[in-house]
């Protein structure tokens, strides 16, 4: 038995929804930062689920799963930015809420 | 589900196509290299020589078999953003060794180059995979570069609120292009796919039409929040203000003509579609007129208030984005070229306005609106080629920002030849070009009305900064006045 396509998608779609409601909702920046990862995940799912589902006898089309390697590697990057931002920004305000970002206003 | 993907293939790439990227790229590494190994040569040199690459590069991509204006623009934007920072090097210094000397300033001058490797290669994209990769190389280390000056609390809170938006961003672009493989079978952006996927794919199904135009959707945010595009545009006035000055231009003109450049490659595969009575061009130029006017509105309304010049050039950036939107409603028309043309006058104005900025800063040791006090009196000639790059911001006649305002408005008619219901835009692009007289000649009056205070020395004008003011205000008059003489003539 194999799980059917809507499945994933419907799964990624939860996945996804959480972190963009994570990253709008939560004031702790690390948990906005997993919130952020959570959303490349659930892109992940996708891709490999349609990569699967376009594929002709059993074999996908690759081309899915190469955007996902690519974007595994860039979450990467970006996480090792964000924790030295986040890092200098405990040394200035000794905070990693979010609502201590208020010198940038109208 | 699809059975005919293989007649797409995936898109074909030369490895000329990419060369100034790699030389971009070979520069910046060996500008790091002998950053950590050549500890003699100081860190200034590293900035000239940084963007005297980029400009040539600039010449190399506009000569090129692959010229593409875009590129052109963005090699000439980082050129110029980095040419700032060398003017701007006590200050750098201050920020990130926290004293007089350089130490750890020498990569702040090559990242740009980077970037603008990533922005030259999505100007030759023509694949999802390609923009992806090559647009988060560009916001990689735009991230690094608001975020430089650690010790400035200002700087890591840009940092941090443009990486949180950024990434988010791109968590909505790649899932937009999860669903765009998943719907189309291919990542090429073409209007073969297009046309095919909205007509069903090969199953013929509507459901796929519904969920491809979602995943263009996704697609687009991405690209509006790169732009400055509302309702992504809350990062700009923020970051703006509180990045490097340098790094602020760089985003300014140099990051944003990536937004355009990515903008392009997304909104052409519709181009064929702009036929009245067809639904999904009537959506989608309904979708780009309200966020044209959206972005018009908060831009030039946003700005009239502000007393920073860093934030008030945010909001300006906003309103000018707003008008280059006004491009894409017309679908049918030559969309590239003309946003490239305003990209231009925008980045020579802009850039212009920053080195000022800058200068400003460094000598009177404040970004506001009053700093420029009486600089009507005490530099008259600096003062009068300032009031020309604010004056073609604003759309002043005889200025090249006047024409390619112009060319907006003509736009927007051609686009309600066949769309009259867009009239309502016209109202709102009048109200808006006319808000950017008041702002704009917010800093005039500062200059000239305002009287310098009894200890108000006059500025001294770096060499870079004087070259760089009085090329841009030739070039944006001349590009104003050309047009004229040639229809007298």
């Amino acid at each position: 038995m194999t799980i059917p396509l809507a499945h994933y998608l419907i799964f990624s779609g939860i996945l996804f929804s959480i972190g963009l409601a994570g990253v709008l909702i939560r004031k702790n920046i690390l948990v906005v930062f997993m919130c952020l990862e959570m959303m490349l995940s659930a892109a992940n799912i996708s891709l490999v689920a349609f990569s699967r589902a376009q594929g002709t006898d059993g074999i996908p089309v690759y081309d899915a799963q190469v955007l996902s390697l690519f974007i595994v590697a860039i979450a990467a990057a970006e996480v090792s930015i964000g924790l030295a931002l986040i890092v200098a920004m405990f040394r200035a305000t000794r905070s990693v809420d979010s609502t201590s970002l208020n010198t940038l206003k109208d | 589900m699809m059975q005919d993907i293989s007649t797409y293939c995936s898109a074909t790439y030369t490895w000329g196509q990419f060369a100034p990227a790699f030389i971009l790229v070979g520069l910046a590494a060996a500008l790091i290299m002998a950053d950590t190994f050549i500890k003699t040569l100081p860190k200034r040199a590293y900035s000239l020589i940084a963007a005297i690459g980029a400009l040539l590069v600039a010449c190399y991509v506009y000569d090129g078999e692959h010229a593409n204006a875009f590129g052109v623009l963005a090699c000439l934007g980082t050129g110029l953003s980095i040419l700032l920072a060398y003017d701007y090097t006590k200050i750098c210094c201050a920020s990130i060794a926290g004293g007089t000397g350089d130490e750890g300033t020498g990569e702040f001058y090559a990242l740009p180059l980077v970037a603008c490797a990533g922005i030259l290669c999505l100007t030759q994209a023509r694949d999802l995979i390609m923009v992806f990769v090559s647009l988060e190389v560009v916001t990689l280390t735009s991230y690094v570069l608001a975020g430089y000056f650690r010790r400035n609390q200002g700087s890591v809170e840009a940092g941090i609120k443009y990486l949180v938006l950024g990434a988010m961003s791109t968590g909505i672009i790649v899932f937009g292009a999860a669903w765009y493989f998943g719907m189309s079978g291919t990542f090429l952006l073409d209007a073969s796919v297009t046309i095919d996927t909205l007509r069903g794919g090969s199953v013929g199904c509507g459901t796929v039409a519904l969920g491809f135009l979602m995943s263009v959707a996704l697609l687009f945010v991405g690209a509006f929040f790169k732009v400055g595009a509302a309702p992504m545009h809350i990062w700009i006035p923020d970051v703006y203000q509180g990045a490097p000055t340098p790094t602020t231009t760089f985003l300014a003109v140099a990051s944003k003509t990536a937004g355009f450049a990515l903008l392009c490659a997304l909104v052409s595969p519709f181009r064929p579609l702009a036929v009245p009575g067809i639904p999904v061009a009537d959506m989608l130029i309904t979708a780009f007129a309200i966020v044209a006017a959206a972005t018009l509105l908060i831009g030039n309304l946003g700005a009239l208030f502000q007393s920073n010049a860093k934030r008030l050039l945010g909001y300006s950036s906003i309103g000018q984005a707003g008008f280059i939107l006004v491009f894409f409603v017309y679908l049918g028309g030559r969309f590239e070229t003309f946003s490239a043309m305003y990209m231009l006058a925008y980045t020579l104005a802009t850039a212009a306005a920053f080195f000022a900025v800058a200068m400003v800063r460094t000598q009177r040791g404040s970004e506001e609106i009053s700093a420029f006090r009486g600089l009507g009196q005490t530099n008259p000639r600096t003062a009068f080629l300032i009031t020309v790059s604010f004056a073609s911001l604003a759309g002043v006649p005889l200025t090249f920002g006047f024409i390619v305002k112009m060319y907006s408005f003509i736009a927007l008619v051609a686009a309600m030849q066949s769309w009259s219901c867009l009239i309502w835009l016209l109202p709102v692009m009048i109200v808006c070009a006319t808000a950017g007289f008041y702002y704009y000649f917010k800093i005039i009056r500062a200059m000239y009305w305002e009287k310098p205070q009894a200890d108000d020395k006059p500025l001294c004008v770096p060499f870079c900064t004087g070259l760089v003011l009085t090329l841009c205000a030739i070039t944006l008059i001349i590009m104003g006045t050309w047009p004229l003489i040639r229809a007298m003539q």
